[in-house]
């Protein structure tokens, strides 16, 4: 799939992610891995816009044997941005699907 | 390609790209890195699954706001600076506006106690006959109230008006240097309810009582002095009176 195209919904689902607890980057590169093919870098450049943006903040903490942790915590703004584009996503996935499932039934 | 291989790539790429604190962008791969091999991944292996570097370091690149701000952001400054001098200027008048207000207040506020005392101190008061002099002394009082509670809304207008271009003007540097904007203020202060019904009744009791004051002043003046120009029966203007 194109990666600009996933790109925007990536974001959503990285302030997701956060809305539940702060999580380092490698986590949170784990967890989309996990669930969506893309490559393992990717999540940093859109963790760095979202925190560029206003959406994120970054704190460090000590874990006991290894070098700190570089945290990832959302912002107030975060918070109300995902709560909105959450509800504009599902609303447009759903818009979206019906137009698709209409196309399977014309060609029946 | 091994971890170091990838992460010099990633340096270069970035280096090439004008990313600025490309040092901390590294020091997350890093931390990849050192997370998959405690995993037990190969480096190559690792490397793979991270994707194309020179690809990687583009998108830092198109993520990084803050870079293609911060070359208008100088600008910006001249251009607020230039718009504050004349804010400036013109916070200065309405500030000058609300001091001429208050001393209009004040003087009525004088004169009023004058005339209704019927009081003559240092003969500012030109010579008028106690009871019309007492009845222009009121309206003068309520004219003097009048102002002062006009003084009062203007403060609080101008204090608001200085709020909201403070607000546009910490607006306008955030946004030329990529931090979050605030909500802009508007102009018109917000009293609390009770208070400024306050004011508007107690600003109609008083022009009410100004005017009628003022015309009855008048009229008694006339009828007093029995001439319809009473300053010159009175000789208010330091010249013997017409008899």
């Amino acid at each position: 799939m194109n990666i600009q195209y996933k790109k925007g919904v990536l974001e959503l689902c990285v302030l997701s992610l956060l809305g539940k607890h702060d999580c380092y980057g490698y986590e949170i590169s784990e967890y989309l891995s996990k669930h969506i093919d893309i490559a393992d870098g990717t999540v940093y450049p859109i963790l760095r816009k979202l925190r560029s943006e206003g959406l994120l903040t970054t704190y460090m903490q000590e874990e006991s044997g290894g070098p700190p942790r570089k945290y990832y915590s959302l912002t107030k703004l975060g918070r109300e941005t995902y709560e909105k584009e959450r509800k504009e996503y599902l609303d447009f996935a759903k818009r979206v699907e019906i137009l698709l499932e209409d196309d399977d039934n014309d060609k029946k | 390609m091994t971890r170091n291989e990838f992460l010099s790539k990633l340096a270069d790429e970035l280096k090439k790209n004008n990313v600025v604190d490309y040092e901390d962008i590294l020091s997350e791969y890093e931390q990849h890195f050192a997370f998959k091999m405690a995993d037990g991944f190969i480096e190559e292996e690792i490397a793979a699954k991270l994707g194309n570097p020179a690809e990687l370091a583009s998108q830092f690149a198109s993520g990084d706001e803050d870079e293609k701000r911060k070359g208008n952001k100088a600008t910006t400054v001249i251009g607020l600076c230039f718009i504050d001098f004349f804010a400036g200027i013109f916070f200065l008048l309405l500030m000058a506006w609300e001091v001429v207000m208050a001393a209009f207040s004040i003087c009525d506020g004088v004169i009023a106690a004058c005339l209704i005392a019927n009081a003559r101190p240092l003969s500012i008061i030109p010579p008028t006959p106690w009871f019309p002099g007492f009845v222009i002394g009121l309206s003068l009082a309520a004219l003097s109230v009048l102002s002062a509670l006009g003084c009062i809304y203007f403060a609080a207008f101008i204090r608001q008006l200085m709020r909201a271009y403070g607000r546009f003007h910490q607006n306008t540097k955030a946004a030329a240097s990529g931090r979050a904007v605030l909500p802009s203020l508007g102009i018109y202060p917000r009293l609390p309810a009770k208070f400024s019904r306050r004011i508007r009744s107690a600003a109609l009791f008083f022009l009410v009582m100004f005017t009628t004051c003022f015309v009855l002043g008048f009229i008694i003046s006339v009828i007093v002095s029995g001439s319809l120009e009473f300053w010159h029966a009175w000789g208010w203007f330091g010249y013997k009176p017409v008899n």
